[in-house]
């Protein structure tokens, strides 16, 4: 659905009953009533529906028009006659800071079903969504009354204005603005409570009008109506200050496109001098069926860009920032970028036909509105086929008027064209298709039939709004349509060009004629279409006239409602092509040493990778809006909230729809890595899976399932682990503190792709190499031999290649067997530990001595180990048993104190350290760590081949173990024996489980006390920061648990203030509109009404 | 299949252009189809159409040429455009480096995923930049074919080329030219594409591109598009056959053009 990509998701919380799915972004999904009613009134995406109520509008006719002239005094209001001026039943509502009415019958509230919302989707006879009506921002209104009837009728009269006073017959000027007369229609707590919002809202509302007297001055509307239509403009005001035109746009200089005679240009002024002046112009305009006939038949070239604004919305925008544009280029100013760099390329290129693109004038007008933007919409930033249309708007509007109108066609009108996959543009290519294949089918068969790709031809129209596909005038009066009704005009022309020239097309039989045919039917657009009939009337009819009337008649029945359908029922094939298209492309080029692993590997990764960057930006988001949501609604009614230009899309980071994160930090290299390696993955999950995630609020809806909000989402919590931590340090080559796809291929290649132990080993050796100076010192050791153990945790292989159930009796052995292994390869370390320096000869000795001695010793543990445990899978539950204490038997007290009293490579005075050929001569002396590093450690990452079931990740049997008691808490962080022994059991006395491994360290250097010391110094220091983290952790769920409350608290506030109204009403209801005295809050600040009040009971606002 | 009797049998070849954006596509197919030149062109959207035929001394081959929009978006467009494509520009700028790099990821993309047996053509465009290199260029190209023999010294020779480049770009601006003749040569030699460098400015070489291209076309494949691929393995081995005939085209051709190249640039 094309609209939900116009909003924020912290919108879509404002009113969650609104939305169908907690995310809305199912590609189902519908868009929310919020949306809807943006879009029917072109309101900027900071305005939600407040309330509505039908209601009859009565505008004066002529003749009052003329008397509205007089000072309002005048108005009878008690006896106001109903049956006076033009009437127009429908539906009006108010928004933030907008007063909306229109004759087309749709309804946002909650209640209300979704054809009722999306009413305006269907046909709008050329009205546009908005149907007649207007769109008033609350700062235009100067003063409201309630009139005074005879019956129940509600009714009131609104006096607007734009911040210009209006002219007299004795003062020159623009002339006042139409009353308007609403009779609301309602039971009268309705027609109070629309009061009410309406009060408040008009209140916020005087902070706008600076902002309305800026924006309105740029308006040619308000220099035109000055004078009198055929009257020489004045070169001053009644004040004597001088006047110009304001900028209408490069084509005041360098002329607008086409003849203004044949386009009959004055008239059409005429035409809009007396609607404008009658009906309001700018912020005051009042749309009437007049209204919506003059922008069909073209609009003046000086009043083009204005009602454009307008039209599309974009008006609003501006006047909610009327100096984001200056502001955005003074803030970027002398910065480059990408984008900058390609606006650059084009800048020479765009519309050169147009002499003021040949100029510095236009150019600049152009880099600087391209410029602009890209800042504005860094996701967006520059797409090609910009520059046109921009180039285009550039002839009719100022700078800063293209850039808002640019800001709405990106964001709003063509949602998705200019990403950088380009996806709406896609998209729209395949409804277009599909629309041919339904319009007309003998068409669509013969192009099937001869292979010919409409989308080739028809891309391009879209993409420029048919400026480069149609002369210059032709495609403006396209855009006039297509700013009042809406992207379906862009389907309605391609499709009544593919209708008209129907039967040649039937006669090509090739892209190379079907391209000619069109090109030269583009060229005749101001032909006559009918040269040689006898009626010089239909002589008189031009091409361009009969593609108009072919568009709006015969293809009356496309409606945006079928757009969107046809979108949501395409989107997802054209985003997983999108996709696909990615994921090779990026795969193949991801360089020379991704091919050491297979495309099926790198397939998984690239999908590994980004669904892990993906669901944590959903759930950032989540947790965001969240955050958003709970700021509204302790602001109450911020409606100083305005985001006026949206950049986050309920989808976004889905690759296909843009921009989207390409790098991984840290946090989620963790998370990558859990999914990939199972011992990556914690064991001690901090936040339990019962998520806390705002549950209230979601629970409290029963359409939406709730959340986990959880930093890891529904996934595996990954360990921490200071072997993660050098991991990542390795595979961040470019050090920026986050890797890209290719950095985790180049990373995992060298482990999965060589399968090579020698280069497994130094890979492995240059982690803990931290200077790169081929040694690793005696902490190194300790901390290769901690990741050892940590990596070994799970059980490493087996898994994959056994049956599950040899998985039980086979992991013990195994852990047992590494356990031995990386004991013994700590004690060797230090025995051939170098050190540092040469002053330790005689220690050196001491150690040569000593290693014969070990060596036998080893070697005996070592043919034990094997021979009570083969590798075959036949082992005993005694001999799980006895885990713990085997090394202890085998190794206790024969060397001990030899070996620690004279290796001085104990000696924390004097630094040692081992060098890669030492490590890989003690790797490739045991045989276990042999096999790791041969294959162990590699296959412990499961791509493709082999994906890790994500059962075994979080299988109880696992996390059964972190559920140690919280005193022992070692073996949590602290790599342990842990696999599904009984380790926890077998320890839960009086040692703890901690003992485990100090046990084992202890045997194997009974007095290395120094040795036991830094393990135990680790251990504490271990212990000490789980104590932390579960502290920390504590806090945690204490601030959650207060999120929560205050959550609840902001809920209820919530609800007691949508509540209060009905609620309160009947205690005061008279209060707004006659006796504003009862001090509300809010009408507390306001003694200025109060005291007028007395004056005047009717009035409810007057500035 | 390729037998009809007409004296000089015409058919039409469908062709794509695609490389980074601004190297000089729709300039090159401009100087082809109108043997025009405008400095500032329009920025093609989606893709442009144009045709023009060029003849040989046994066939005229029509082509269809689809002019793609460079700018790195547009590339998942790029598929709608390539597809049944019998031959392929790619084009890269000699005055940007990255614009081969891109061109490369273009050909693998197209040796993927492209109609099998497709006829690739690589281009560097801009030569024109690169007449102040003159020297340089003579140097470089000399010792090309000096060492053409013999691969080792040649890697050697090319490093060093590059280092003096580098010198060259430190000292002063005076070498446009980033990307040499020998990379991009050997590069089109292992991935067995036609390879050329061009002026779209002047018009050198352009024409030669198109000719080896449709000399290159298999004669099989000219049938017809929708026939071609019902030709099966027939066609499939005639395509074998042809490329190691294009090779031969190529090499004569670039024999013929490397003196040439030498006093142009």
């Amino acid at each position: 659905m094309f609209l939900q990509n116009l909003v924020q998701k912290a919108q879509q919380f404002i009113d969650p009953a609104v939305l169908p799915g907690p995310l809305g972004n199912s590609s189902n999904g519908r868009p929310s009533k919020a949306q809807l009613f943006r879009h029917q009134f072109r309101l900027p995406d900071s305005q939600s529906p407040l309330y509505e109520i039908t209601a009859e509008l009565t505008l004066p006719t002529k003749k009052s028009g003329n008397d509205a002239k007089s000072p309002s005094k005048n108005w009878d209001k008690s006896n106001w006659d109903r049956d006076r001026g033009t009437h127009h039943v429908g539906q009006l509502h108010l928004s933030e800071q907008f007063l909306c009415f229109s004759t087309v019958q749709t309804s946002f509230v909650s209640t209300a079903s979704a054809s009722a919302s999306a009413g305006f989707t269907g046909r709008t006879h050329g009205t546009g969504p908005a149907g007649n009506g207007f769109t008033l921002p609350l700062c235009a209104v100067r003063r409201v009354e309630r009139l005074h009837t005879q019956s129940y009728v509600f009714a009131l009269s609104i006096t607007t204005w734009n911040g210009y006073d209006a002219g007299t017959e004795t003062k020159p000027g623009a002339p006042a603005p139409p009353k308007l007369t609403i009779q609301l229609e309602g039971s009268r707590q309705q027609c109070e409570r629309f009061c009410d919002g309406l009060k408040r809202g008009l209140r916020q509302g005087i902070k706008e009008v600076e902002n309305m007297r800026t924006v309105a001055q740029d308006c040619y509307s308000e220099y035109f109506l000055y004078d009198e239509f055929d009257a020489v403009p004045a070169t001053e005001k009644a004040d004597g200050t001088a006047r110009a035109p304001p900028d209408t746009g490069l084509g005041t200089v360098f002329k607008y496109p086409g003849n203004s005679r044949k386009l009959r240009d004055r008239s059409k002024m005429r035409l809009w001098h007396e609607y404008l002046k009658e009906h309001g112009r700018n912020t005051t305009l009042v749309r009437q069926p007049d209204f919506h006939r003059l922008i069909r038949v073209g609009l003046p070239n000086l009043l083009r860009g204005e009602i454009w604004e307008l039209t599309s919305g974009s008006f609003y925008l501006r006047l909610q920032k009327p100096k984001l544009y200056q502001d955005t280029l003074d803030k970027f100013q002398g910065q480059g970028s990408l984008a900058i760099d390609e606006i650059e390329k084009d800048l020479n290129r765009s519309l050169p036909e147009y002499a003021g693109f040949q100029s510095e004038e236009g150019i600049g007008r152009l880099r600087r509105v391209l410029t602009a933007y890209s800042w504005t919409n860094e996701e967006v930033g520059y797409c090609q086929a910009m520059n046109i249309v921009v180039a285009a708007l550039l002839i009719y509007l100022s700078e800063s008027q293209a850039f808002y109108v640019l800001s709405i066609l990106c964001d709003r009108l063509l949602p998705g064209y200019y990403s950088t996959t380009m996806y709406g543009t896609l998209l729209d290519q395949r409804v277009f298709e599909s629309l041919v294949e339904k319009t007309m089918p003998i068409i669509w068969d013969h192009l099937v039939k001869n292979d010919v790709q409409l989308s080739v031809v028809s891309l391009p129209w879209f993409l420029s709004l048919y400026i480069n596909s149609m002369p210059l005038i032709f495609a403006f009066r396209v855009l006039d349509v297509f700013f009042l009704e809406g992207p379906k005009v862009l389907f309605q022309i391609g499709l009544a060009i593919l209708r008209i020239n129907g039967e040649e097309l039937l006669d090509a039989t090739d892209d190379g004629t079907f391209i000619s045919v069109l090109k030269s039917y583009f060229a005749r657009l101001g032909e006559s279409a009918h040269p040689k009939s006898e009626n010089p009337k239909h002589r008189a009819i031009t091409n361009f006239q009969a593609l108009m009337v072919v568009a709006f008649k015969e293809f009356d029945g496309i409606t945006q409602h079928t757009i969107s359908e046809q979108r949501s029922k395409h989107k997802s094939a054209v985003l997983e092509s999108i996709e696909s298209f990615a994921k090779r492309t990026s795969i193949r080029n991801l360089g020379p040493e991704s091919k050491k692993l297979s495309t099926n590997d790198l397939g998984f990764l690239y999908d590994r990778f980004y669904v892990v960057l993906y669901e944590r930006q959903q759930r950032m988001e989540m947790i965001q809006a969240e955050i958003d949501r709970k700021a509204k609604l302790a602001k109450q009614r911020a409606s100083e909230i305005v985001t006026g230009l949206p950049t986050n899309t309920p989808e976004m980071g889905r690759l296909a729809l843009g921009a989207s994160q390409t790098q991984m930090d840290y946090d989620a290299f963790r998370e990558f890595l859990a999914g990939v390696a199972k011992w990556a993955v914690t064991d001690s999950p901090s936040s339990p899976m019962k998520d806390f995630s705002g549950g209230n609020y979601f629970t409290n809806t029963l359409r939406n399932r709730p959340i986990n909000t959880s930093p890891w989402g529904n996934g595996p919590e990954p360990a921490e682990h200071e072997f993660l931590q050098r991991l990542f340090k390795k595979w961040d080559i470019d050090g920026n503190g986050a890797l890209s796809l290719q950095n985790v291929v180049y990373g995992l290649a060298p482990i999965k792709g060589n399968r090579d132990i020698m280069s497994s080993i130094s890979y492995f050796f240059e982690l803990y190499d931290d200077d790169g100076d081929g040694k690793v010192d005696r902490e190194g050791v300790l901390r290769i031999s901690e990741a050892l153990l940590f990596l070994s945790r799970r059980g490493l292989t087996g898994s994959v290649s056994h049956g599950p159930e040899d998985i039980d009796k086979v992991l013990p052995s195994k852990d047992e067997q590494f356990l031995g292994a990386v004991s013994s390869f700590i004690r060797r370390c230090f025995e051939y530990a170098e050190p540092d320096k040469t002053e330790v000869d005689n220690a050196a000795d001491g150690v040569d001595l000593l290693d014969l001695g070990e060596k036998d010793e080893t070697g005996h543990a070592e043919t034990d180990d094997q021979s009570e445990h083969p590798k075959s899978p036949s082992p005993s539950s005694a001999g799980e048993s006895s885990i713990l204490a085997r090394p202890s038997t085998n190794t206790f007290g024969q060397t001990k104190s030899r070996v620690v009293s004279a290796n001085a490579a104990l000696d924390p005075a004097s630094p040692v350290h081992i060098t890669l050929p030492t490590f890989r001569m003690l790797v490739l002396a045991d045989e276990t760590l042999e096999s790791f590093f041969d294959s162990g450690f590699a296959n412990s990452f499961h791509l493709a081949d082999a994906p890790l079931p994500s059962n075994i990740v979080t299988s109880p049997a696992y996390l059964g173990l972190s559920h140690a008691p919280p005193t022992s808490g070692s073996g949590l962080s602290i790599p342990g024996p842990i696999g599904p022994t009984p380790v926890g059991i077998a320890s839960g006395g009086v040692v703890g489980p901690g003992k485990g491994l100090r046990g084992v360290l202890d045997n194997i250097v009974t007095d290395g006390m120094r040795v036991a010391a830094e393990v135990r110094r680790r251990m504490d220091e271990a212990q000490r920061e789980l104590d932390r983290g579960a502290s920390t952790r504590g806090t945690e769920d204490d601030e959650d648990d207060d999120g929560e409350e205050q959550a609840v608290d902001l809920l209820e506030g919530a609800e007691a203030n949508a509540g209060a109204t009905p609620a309160k009403t009947p205690a005061k209801p008279s209060m707004l509109l006659d006796t504003p005295v009862v001090g509300g809050p809010r009408i507390e600040s306001n003694g200025k009404a109060r005291a007028g009040s007395d004056v005047e009971k009717s009035t409810m606002f007057e500035r | 299949m390729a037998d009809s009797s007409a004296p000089k049998p015409s058919s039409s070849v469908k062709l794509v252009l695609l490389g980074e954006a601004a190297v000089g596509k729709s300039s090159l197919v401009l100087r082809f189809v109108n043997d025009d030149f405008q400095p500032n062109k329009e920025p093609t959207i989606g893709a442009a159409f144009l045709t023009q035929k060029c003849q040989l001394p046994t066939r005229t081959i029509k082509f269809e040429i689809w002019d793609t929009a460079g700018q790195e978006r547009f590339a998942s467009l790029a598929p709608m455009y390539y597809r049944n494509a019998q031959a392929a520009l790619v084009v890269y700028d000699i005055t940007k480096e990255s614009s081969l790099v891109k061109a490369k990821h273009w050909v693998a993309e197209l040796q993927r995923q492209a109609s099998p047996g497709i006829v690739i053509a690589l281009v560097g465009n801009k030569l024109d930049l690169c007449e102040d290199d003159e020297e340089a260029a003579e140097e470089e190209s000399s010792g090309a074919s000096a060492t053409a023999a013999a691969d080792d010294e040649e890697g050697e020779e090319s490093e060093a080329a590059a280092e003096s480049t580098e010198n060259n770009d430190e000292g002063n601006n005076s070498t446009a030219r980033k990307v040499s003749l020998k990379e991009a040569k050997s590069y089109a030699d292992e991935e067995n594409l036609l390879f050329f460098e061009t002026s779209a400015k002047s018009g050198h070489n352009v024409g030669e591109v198109f000719t080896a291209i449709a000399n290159a076309i298999p004669e099989t494949s000219l049938k017809g598009r929708n026939a071609g691929a019902a030709a099966g393995a027939g066609t499939q081995a005639a395509l074998t056959g042809a490329n190691e005939n294009s090779r031969v085209n190529l090499n004569a051709a670039s024999g013929d053009g490397g003196p040439k190249e030498g006093c142009a640039c």
